[in-house]
């Protein structure tokens, strides 16, 4: 394989895996946050 | 008689004898390093051990890297290993608040933004005519986080650490200058104003608890290369979020960070041997490593110019800016920005969001970057 | 008009710089409050007199409590 499409895999794959990931956890966070949901009473000093 | 004081004489100036311009060089450069952790306030805790240990590895017959050099013990006992970035990980997260990403989940996109740097000049130096792992190591300095960057090299290109190393540290102290600029060039007067409220807590204890948990077994799965560093950081996170483990949390974010950063430095230091760090492909290396970091700055802030649009002008762009996850340093340029333009305007928080965010984004990027090597079959 | 100042971020009051009965101009530094281990000065959002202020040092804030009050001038 050439460094051609090394550096062309690594960008593609490398900068949207990145960003996918990291969309996926934002996702996953905001429905983690819909799930269990804050409460002022119940979280005490936290 | 005579004969034998010479001789005797003689092993005292031995070391004079074989010290070699590169030698003086390298002394010179870890004095320069001293002087800018020590006088100019620059990573102080970073660059003292390192300035120090390129000095001792360049006084000549000492043999501290030579086979059972004390330097070269701990050298291959930590980095060799990855061991001491690792420690340093479990440290972060337990120093780390993750709470204001929370807060604000989309900021994590701008975290992958801020790492778009390690990816573009992973390209760049592979155009430059450097090999694959090379080249990843160089990419890796955009990560702009000592660590990933210390990790992702000892490992596959460990003639380039020093260079990599004294490239990550020493331009994660000169954030506040880097950034602004680019920040300023990019972003237009109405964009820099915008007035971003500080949101209410809104994060529960159990999301709180859940996060680290979750992250490290998505994470994992998905990019199982990058697992210790993941692994680490949110095993730090969880036991300071958790509350229940205050000792270890303690430990790991003073003690153990501590020593080990004293450990990590001097062995850095130690790989500067003037025969292997003066090259022009040093230069090199660090000139890439300014590179990366300018280009994490400018995706950062693009992707940030894209939210403002998304989210019809609600978003400052600014905020793009500290998806680097050089912690806490850019969130503050970017809240000392903001402020600039419009007094009343506090950015911090939506800042840190986006800092704290970078952080996990040059661990998920080094996990992403180490799986498609493997997946590829490079390593 | 009464205008009211909350607190932009959560952190612990480091300085209060004002009392009651100083006059302020719009964008004047009245506080600084420590947040994330950075020192962040908080500015006057109207001119006027303060005629109260909610918090003394060393206080810990949360967003949106209240840090003080001018009586706008004029």
């Amino acid at each position: 394989m050439d460094k051609w499409t090394f550096g062309v895999t690594m960008l593609v794959v490398g900068m949207g895996g990145t960003l996918l990931i990291l969309g996926i956890m934002s996702v996953i966070i905001a429905l983690l946050k819909k799930i269990f949901p804050y409460k002022k009473e119940a979280e005490g000093k936290a | 008689m005579l004969e034998a004081f010479a001789n005797g004489f003689s092993g005292l100036l031995a070391g004079f004898m074989h010290l070699q311009i590169s030698n003086v060089v390298m002394i010179i450069v870890g004095c320069v390093l001293l002087y800018l952790g020590i006088k100019k306030d620059f990573e102080p805790l970073l660059l003292v051990p390192i300035g120090f240990g390129c000095i001792l590895v360049n006084i000549p017959l000492a043999n501290l890297m030579e086979p059972h050099g004390f330097l070269r013990t701990i050298y291959d006992a930590g980095i060799m290993t990855e061991l001491f970035p690792l420690l340093i990980f479990v440290g972060i997260g337990a120093m780390t608040d993750f709470s204001p990403v929370l807060e604000n989940p989309v900021t994590f996109l701008l975290g992958a933004a801020g790492q778009s740097g390690i990816f573009l000049t992973l390209a760049l130096a592979l155009a430059l005519g450097f090999n694959e792992l090379d080249a990843v190591a160089i990419g890796v300095i955009g990560a702009c986080d000592g660590p990933t960057a210390i990790y992702v090299t000892a490992k596959y290109a460990p003639h380039l650490l020093g260079a990599v190393s004294v490239a990550a540290y020493s331009y994660m102290s000169l954030v506040p200058v880097i950034q602004p600029p680019i920040m300023r060039a990019l972003t237009t007067e109405k964009e820099r104003t915008v007035v971003m409220r500080a949101t209410r807590k809104s994060v529960s204890k159990t999301t709180r608890l859940l996060f680290p948990l979750v992250i490290t077994i998505l994470g994992g799965l998905i990019a199982p290369m990058g697992l210790p560093l993941l692994g680490t950081i949110m095993l730090g996170n969880l036991m300071r979020e958790s509350g229940a483990v205050e000792r270890l949390t303690k430990a790991s974010a003073n003690e153990i960070a501590n020593v080990v950063t004293l450990l990590l430095g001097i062995s850095i230091g130690a790989t500067m041997d003037g025969k292997i760090f003066l090259q022009t492909q040093t230069l090199i290396v660090l000139a890439l490593g300014f590179i990366a970091i300018c280009l994490d700055t400018a995706c950062g802030v693009l992707l940030g110019k894209v939210l403002y649009v998304t989210s019809k002008g609600k978003i400052n762009p600014l905020i793009g800016a500290a998806g680097i996850s050089a912690f806490p340093m850019s969130a503050r340029v970017v809240m000392k920005e903001g402020q600039k333009y419009n007094k009343k305007n506090y950015l911090l928080m939506h800042a840190m969001g986006a800092n704290a965010a970078g952080q996990i984004g040059s661990v998920i990027a080094a996990a992403v970057m180490l799986s498609v090597l493997k997946g590829m079959g490079i390593i | 008009m009464k205008i009211e100042l909350t607190s932009p971020i959560p952190g612990k009051i480091m300085k209060v710089l004002v009392d009651v009965g100083d006059v302020v101009n719009e964008d004047d530094e009245v506080m600084k409050i420590e947040s994330m281990k950075m020192e962040n000065p908080i500015y006057a959002p109207a001119a006027g007199t303060i005629t109260a202020i909610g918090v003394k040092e060393n206080d810990e804030v949360e967003v949106d409590d209240l840090l003080l009050v001018i009586e706008e001038a004029g």
